[in-house]
């Protein structure tokens, strides 16, 4: 392979079609921010919301360069300093139990001088390096057992069940499902698989036995309202409704851009962290979430054919990993705003407005594109 | 893996299309409804007036105090609010038990408003608002309530108002009614309910609009024509009924327990006055004082045994005794089974078949004048040995007995004009020549409403026109203008042979001018009125283990006396009954002829205002 040495600078082996998907979301999340926050525009108390599509451009700056930086450090570099970075990210999880700030009764923030920083968004990808380097020093060929699995979950496992106590089911369902995919593409012996998917559902049917105990209210709420929406239409179930009628509202061609009325008159709570899709949805229809579902699931279905173009184990499962992380955010972002899913907070990767949010997607990318370029 | 993703992706895309596509239409409409709101506008019930243009039902607003459950601080505010509102120790401890059930039992109703107390005092309003700031939380919301100046007065007549409940709702919501309305009950509140209740307005409006957007445009965008509908105010009826006559009446009652009296115009069947005792306030019945009052003013009125709820000017039925002895004479004149000069001896009755038929004395020999005037009934004994109880009953239908006088006012009640086929359905056994007897002095099954015998009355007094009673002289909008008049209608011209009537006629201005009169006694001078006592016996009812007094109250004669005045050229037909109140003479007489001297002082005042330019005004009450 004679590109195999070429470094990044050598501008036509950068990978356009996910550059260019990549840039077209990122446009596209920026553009719908402008308008879910456009209600607030010259509204006095709340006023500020209308700016935070200016801030977001700050994030967005700010995870361009950081992706560019993990861009053009060679992945490789990375696998040895996983394990550095990963204890670093545990530390930093702990922290947030000592100095967490509380927002909205979970304490994920970290306060750092005049900013908030979640230190478990960028657990993620640490997650995925972690596992990956697991997996790119196992030498095993043979499909592997449940104990050949358990140290790379456990990698996953123990982070979630962290975050899950802050508490922050989102995140810690993200951890799993990411963890999951990347050790799914190693050889399993198919008798595990069979053990591991009847653990699964006798562990999802103990879960909804004793969910009053596991889970805190408000998510016991919107789990019992996603089952049963009908018997509390006020109440829990309000948010996941509003947000269906909005995106049904949009209908074929959409109410246009800025013209959705359960945006514009404040019918669709949390339109800019939970639900930016349904404004998208409204203001573009049918039509323009098309192009959007495309759009992510190039950049999904790209990252599989990267990593089966990896150079070695390491750059496979990252950019499994980061296509993992990509696919469950948008998976369950849009499944919770169109009503498959219950209302959990996960972000849509390049559309909710958050830093922490942006930065470490852009940062995976970063991984994604680095793979890409080295194979 | 990639097949997993697609799959994923077009099952994402496939419920977009099942949300965007099949089931749009209803989001959208769903989308609209989130943001437009439909305001209804209060409209504003009718006013009902008597004949002088004096308001007998308006709207006032009373003032209710709300509380959201959520907002009221229990601890600092509600002790300042209990003492605000006075509220007592009991009231105030199950208030306070409410606020905090509805705090534990429901997020959603605790954000709500919900009613603490109803209709609250002046002063304590006007203290409420002025310490408004203290109370965060409570607010006082007016609500309009009908009003009756005149209280008990004529409330038969003009009603009163119910809430809506539940099961009534099922019924008239069609029409447009709402939970916690009020519609018309009972009289003319509820026979015109249709005009009097106005049609509510609606304007829509937009939710959620912020600040610093163009109003105007977003509502050109987002509203339908048509945005709004104007309320359109209730119908004012204008009664002929004149307030001051039925005051007039209610004094002069005033000595007896219960009964009825009916003042209608001779000339074209309007009423004047109708009054029946003993009454009740509409203003606690149509909710003015709170639901609780309501409930409990129902249940004093229902309990009580002289029936205050009950029309007895025309839902209820007495048997007319003497006052129905003009009809038979008529008839029995008209068949020349009698002549005025026959003459009857009477001994203190009569016996026929294996009964002895009272009199009310001992008459010795009278005509049919002197039979008239001293209300002998040995004489319309003799006479009704003469004549067909057909027969008899058929002069009563013809002057509108037996039948409904169609009034529409209230339920009302037909009356019995007993006939051969009646006796034979209602009797086993052969028909007895008795009750033919009885008939012809208005008794045994012979029954009549107060209603049917004044305009019996005005039909004697006027030659034999019977009119059509009218309660409601004109419809008009809440400007003025008249929507509606109504002209007097005749239901029927009876047949009479004039020089008959003429010697009944002076029949009945003998009972007041005569010496021998049954009135005589009781007139009062200057008054000019003619008519006829009547002193009708009652079922008696030997309630066993009941009050003894009240036994003794209940079987007393019902004391009658149906006229009209002036007795030669009539103008109004006046009819009292006093229930239980023993002879006609003594009781019925005097209370008619205070009413006929009010009637007379009320003509001369207004000939006199007349005469002044703009003496009469109408007063209005919205």
């Amino acid at each position: 392979m004679r590109n195999k040495e070429l470094s990044f600078r050598s501008g036509p082996h950068v990978d356009m079609p996910l550059l260019v998907a990549i840039v077209a979301i990122a446009t596209c999340g920026l553009v719908n921010l402008y308008s879910a926050t456009s209600p607030y525009i010259g509204s006095g108390t709340h006023g500020r919301i209308a700016d935070i599509y200016v801030s977001q451009i700050y994030w967005i700056v700010v995870g361009v360069l950081l992706g560019v930086i993990t861009t053009v450090i060679d992945y490789r570099a990375f696998e040895r300093w996983a394990t550095v970075l990963y204890l670093g990210g545990a530390f930093s999880l702990g922290l947030v139990w000592v100095l967490g700030t509380d927002i909205r009764g979970a304490s994920r923030w970290i306060q750092l001088g005049s900013f908030t920083f979640q230190p478990s968004e960028f657990m993620k990808i640490v997650i995925v390096l972690m596992i990956a380097r697991y997996i790119h020093n196992d030498p095993k060929t043979e499909p592997r057992t449940l104990i050949d699995l358990a140290p790379p979950v456990a990698f996953g496992l123990v982070p979630a069940l962290v975050v899950m106590a802050q508490p922050d089911l989102g995140t810690a369902i993200i951890f799993i499902m990411t963890t999951l995919s990347v050790v799914g593409m190693t050889k399993i012996r198919s008798r595990t698989v069979f053990n591991i998917s009847v653990a699964a559902v006798i562990g999802m049917v103990l879960f909804w036995n004793y969910r009053a105990s596991l889970l805190h209210g408000y998510q016991l709420r919107r789990l019992e309202s996603f089952v049963n929406p009908d018997a509390d239409k006020t109440g829990a179930a309000w948010h996941a409704l509003q947000a269906q009628t909005a995106i049904g509202n949009g209908g074929l061609t959409g109410e246009g851009f800025m013209q959705g009325t359960q945006n514009q008159f404040g019918r669709l709570p949390d339109q800019y962290s939970d639900f930016p899709f349904a404004v998208f949805a409204e203001d573009w229809g049918l039509l323009g979430s098309l192009v959007l579902l495309v759009l992510y699931g190039f950049v999904c279905i790209w990252a599989v054919h990267i990593a089966s173009q990896a150079r070695d184990r390491f750059g496979a499962a990252l950019a499994i990993g980061v296509g993992a992380i990509f696919f469950w955010h948008t998976l369950f972002n849009l499944g919770m705003a169109i009503g498959l899913f219950p209302v959990v907070g996960i972000t849509l990767p390049l559309f909710s407005y958050g830093g922490s949010s942006v930065v470490t997607i852009l940062i995976s990318l970063g991984f994604l594109m680095n793979v890409s370029m080295r194979r | 893996m990639v097949v997993a993703v697609l799959v994923c992706f077009l099952a994402l895309f496939a419920r977009l299309v099942q949300l965007q596509i099949f089931q749009g239409e209803q989001h959208r409409s769903t989308a609209r409804e989130n943001i437009v709101y439909q305001n209804t506008l209060a409209t504003t019930r009718g006013v009902i007036r008597d004949a002088m243009g004096r308001v007998l039902a308006a709207n006032r607003p009373s003032y209710n105090v709300y509380g959201v459950p959520a907002k009221i601080d229990l601890e600092k505010v509600w002790p300042r609010a209990v003492e605000l509102m006075r509220l007592g120790e009991q009231e105030a401890r199950d208030l306070r038990a409410r606020i905090v059930a509805i705090r534990a039992n429901s997020t959603r109703l605790a954000t709500q408003q919900s009613l603490l107390v109803a209709d609250v005092d002046r002063d304590v309003l006007g203290v409420l608002e002025t310490n408004a700031d203290e109370l965060p939380g409570i607010e006082v919301v007016p609500s309009p309530v009908r009003y009756y100046p005149y209280g008990t007065l004529g409330a038969h007549t003009i009603g009163h108002m119910r809430e809506i409940d539940g099961e009534m709702l099922t019924r008239v919501s069609s029409r447009g009614y709402k939970p916690g309305d009020r519609l018309g009950a009972t009289g003319v509140e509820r026979r015109w309910e249709s005009y009097l209740k106005g049609q509510r307005g609606w304007r829509k409006s937009l939710r959620g609009v912020r600040k610093g957007k163009n109003l105007d445009e977003l509502e050109a965008r987002y509203l339908e024509d048509p945005r709004s509908l104007e309320p359109v105010p209730g119908r004012d009826i204008s009664l002929t009924v004149d307030i001051e006559l039925v005051k007039a009446m209610e004094q002069s009652m005033r000595g007896q327990l219960a009964g009825a009296a009916v003042v209608v115009d001779v000339r074209t069947g309007r009423i004047l006055a109708a009054l029946s005792k003993p009454g009740f306030d509409p203003n606690v019945l149509s909710g003015g004082a709170g639901k609780t009052e309501v409930r409990d003013a129902f249940r004093r009125l229902y309990s009580d045994p002289l029936n205050p709820m009950l029309d007895k000017t025309i839902s209820a039925t007495y048997p007319p005794g003497s006052t129905y002895k003009p009809f038979s004479a008529l008839a029995a004149l008209a068949d020349g089974t009698i002549k005025p000069s026959d003459e009857v001896d009477c001994r203190g009755g009569v016996e026929y078949g294996r009964r002895y038929f009272r009199c009310t004395g001992v008459h010795r020999r009278v005509n049919l004048h002197e039979a008239m005037v001293q209300s002998c009934n040995s004489y319309f004994y003799q006479l009704g040995q003469g004549i067909n109880i057909d027969r008899l009953a058929q002069i009563g239908m013809d002057f509108g007995f037996g039948v409904r006088t169609g009034i529409g006012v209230n339920p009302e009640a037909r009356g019995r004009m007993p006939t051969r086929s009646w006796y034979t359905q209602h009797y086993k056994g052969q028909f007895l020549g008795g009750w033919t007897l009885l008939a012809a002095i208005g008794q045994g099954a012979t029954t009549v409403t107060v209603l049917q015998l004044a305009l019996s009355y005005a039909a004697l007094a006027n030659g034999g026109t019977l009119y059509q009673p009218q309660l409601v002289r004109s419809i008009e909008t809440s400007d003025g203008t008249v929507v509606q008049e109504f002209p007097p209608r005749v239901r029927r011209v009876v047949e009479l042979d004039q020089t008959d009537l003429s010697l009944v006629k002076l029949g009945m201005k003998g009972v007041i001018m005569e010496k021998e009169g049954t009135g005589y006694k009781y007139r009062i001078d200057g008054i000019d009125m003619a008519g006829k006592t009547g002193t009708a016996q009652v079922d008696r009812a030997t309630g066993r283990g009941a009050d003894q007094q009240k036994v003794w109250y209940f079987n007393r004669d019902h004391a009658w006396f149906a006229g009209y005045a002036p007795a030669d050229s009539p103008e109004i037909a006046i009819v009292v009954l006093v229930e239980h109140g023993g002879g006609g003479g003594k009781n019925a007489v005097p209370v008619a002829m205070k009413v006929v001297q009010t009637w007379n002082e009320l003509k001369q005042k207004r000939l006199v205002q007349k005469a002044k330019p703009g003496g009469a005004s109408r007063s209005r009450v919205q």
